[in-house]
């Protein structure tokens, strides 16, 4: 019949999608356990080219150990960066989305106003001012460059304020009737009823960090403190790098990522589907 | 509830929420309003960092844009971009959201296999599309000579090189809009499409005549979102090209990042980085307005 047919042919197709989407991937960790000499050895059609014949780790021990390029301590560097951004931009973003959320004061909507209109700010014109900025401070190769800057995320207190507005008033009057201080009452009743969306947040600011290219780029110039994705694009830039050696560097710093995703995927999703559907 | 008069507010608590919001509000202050206008400061000065003189310049700058080729070309290059990948990535995206969206055995898979390319960094999608390019060793090539096809230069030929970054950013992007279509698409009633099938309605009537119509909020933001990341393409760029070959892929922010940093011609590059601003501001507005939206349900 008709209908089977069409079943067919849309598998088929969902299927060559999926390849298309997973095939970049799967190449590059293959070649990340291939040897120099066979990267460019099959340059025809075989089954070769979709395997190593001679896995090896190689790879991954040269990029740890070549001193000229710890990517080791990259790695450490954009962890340790990231997890700090996550957790100040964490409180931070929630205690200004609690407020604009559930409390009542003067100028709220004067207030709100300014932190809205900071969205149409594009990066690209503050980047400038902001290097000079990290200049006068005398900020420029440290990781406070990395991290004060990228704390406040306007868009993670919209994502907050929504997820707090459904938070019922009474149970914050309650929490003043029993004489709790409103930090009191933040962190213990309204914070908890929030980790849905505080794990969402968190998640996008990490990856958002983890991911920061064109920031460090421009305020980092010390070897040693380099970010992974900026370390990665210079490898290419050195003479006769070998491609095993790229491919294990791109191989280590994103397959931790991707499981990470495969576990928490819902909750970043929803982040993404929040901001759609809102926005 | 009745509108609180300026004299009823708690005390305690209009404090409690100032000191809720300083932090944001200081770090916004000092690391995204500060900065903006030094910009438009800066922007009227010849300031130079190799020289660190910065002397007046007032409309210079923006004069001077008018005429610069190099800033013509990459304003060319980053809306041929945007022109080729607003509407393939699109429809694309469109396509495979239509295709998860119903409940069938495997679709969770398909769905997580198709985002999979979002999670991995804009930079690593380039390194990997870059050696995958490569003319002589890239498992592209390989892939089209070994099905008895001409092999592509993809990054080295100017007249094709935009369309090897193209085709790696529509990788990377299409399972984050796939993702905002399959919200959108989920809003849809179900009861309207089988009011439309009983009416005798096919498939692709039901298409244009009901998903169409109702996704047009989801479009809009799609078609905003997609064009200002588009207009703003940096890092493949910066990563796969580095502009060239022939200045054939150097777009808007490439050249803000160029002259800023590699020339230290930080006023020119801000007063470029202004007028690309207030271009990109117009064209959201204009698409706003063409998507404003009359279709309830």
């Amino acid at each position: 019949m008709n209908k089977n047919l069409l079943v067919i042919v849309r598998t088929v197709v969902m299927i060559a999608i999926a390849v298309v989407a997973l095939f970049p991937i799967y190449w590059m960790v293959m070649s990340s356990f291939r040897t120099h000499e066979e990267i460019f050895k099959y340059t025809t059609l075989s089954p070769e080219l979709f395997m190593p014949v001679r896995w090896t780790l190689q790879n991954y021990k040269d990029i740890f150990l070549d001193p000229s390029k710890p990517f080791g301590r990259y790695m450490l560097n954009t962890l340790f960066v990231a997890a700090f951004v996550t957790a100040c931009g964490l409180v931070v973003n929630a205690m200004a989305a609690f407020a604009f959320a559930k409390l009542r004061f003067p100028f709220k909507k004067l207030l709100l106003t300014i932190f809205m209109s900071s969205l149409v700010i594009p990066y690209e014109v503050i980047m400038i001012p902001q290097y000079l900025l990290m200049r006068d401070l005398s900020w420029i190769n440290t990781f406070t460059a990395l991290i004060v800057p990228q704390i406040v995320w306007v868009f993670g207190i919209f994502m907050l304020v929504q997820f707090f507005s459904d938070v019922p008033r009474d149970i914050l009057d309650a929490g003043r009737m029993d004489g709790a201080g409103w930090l009191r009452i933040f962190g213990k009743i309204v914070l908890p009823t929030a980790v849905p969306a505080m794990i969402t947040l968190g998640i996008m600011t990490f990856l958002n960090q983890w991911d920061s290219f064109l920031w460090p780029l421009v305020v980092i110039n010390e070897e040693k403190k380099q970010v992974i994705q900026v370390a990665i694009s210079s490898f290419q830039s050195l003479r006769n790098i070998s491609w095993g050696k790229i491919m294990a560097a791109t191989s280590i710093s994103s397959v931790p990522v991707l499981v990470l995703f495969l576990f928490l995927q819902r909750y970043y999703v929803q982040g993404i589907t929040m901001s759609g559907v809102k926005g | 509830m009745k509108r609180l008069k300026f004299a009823a507010y708690d005390k305690q608590e209009s404090r409690a929420a100032y000191l809720f919001i300083f932090p944001a509000f200081l770090l916004l202050a000092l690391f995204i309003f500060y900065p903006m206008f030094r910009a438009l400061l800066i922007s009227f000065q010849n300031y130079n960092l190799i020289s660190t003189r910065s002397a007046f310049a007032g409309l210079d700058n923006y004069a001077k844009l008018f005429t610069d080729r190099d800033f013509g070309a990459s304003l060319w290059h980053s809306f041929y971009f945007t022109l080729v990948v607003l509407p393939v990535q699109t429809a694309i995206s469109l396509g495979l959201a239509l295709l998860v969206q119903r409940k069938f055995r495997g679709v969770g898979f398909f769905r997580t296999v198709y985002f999979i390319p979002v999670v991995v960094s804009f930079a690593i999608a380039s390194t990997i599309f870059k050696l995958l390019y490569n003319k002589d060793y890239g498992m592209l090539n390989v892939i089209l000579k070994g099905i008895g096809l001409q092999g592509v230069d993809f990054l080295s030929n100017p007249d094709i090189s935009m369309w090897g970054i193209i085709i790696l950013c529509i990788w990377r992007a299409m399972g984050f809009v796939m993702i905002i279509f399959l919200a959108g698409l989920n809003n849809i009633p179900e009861s309207l499409y089988e009011a439309a099938h009983v009416d005798g309605a096919n498939p692709l009537q039901r298409f244009y005549l009901i998903t169409i119509p109702l996704l047009k909020r989801t479009m809009a933001f799609v078609v905003i979102i997609t064009t200002m990341d588009a207009l703003k393409i940096f890092i493949p760029i910066y990563i796969t090209t580095s502009g060239g070959p022939a200045g054939s892929t150097s777009t808007v922010v490439h050249f803000i990042y160029e002259t800023a940093f590699k020339q230290m011609n930080m006023g020119y590059a801000a007063a470029a980085a202004f007028l690309f601003f207030f271009l990109v501001l117009a064209i959201s507005v204009v698409q706003l307005r063409i998507f404003r939206t009359d279709v309830e349900y």
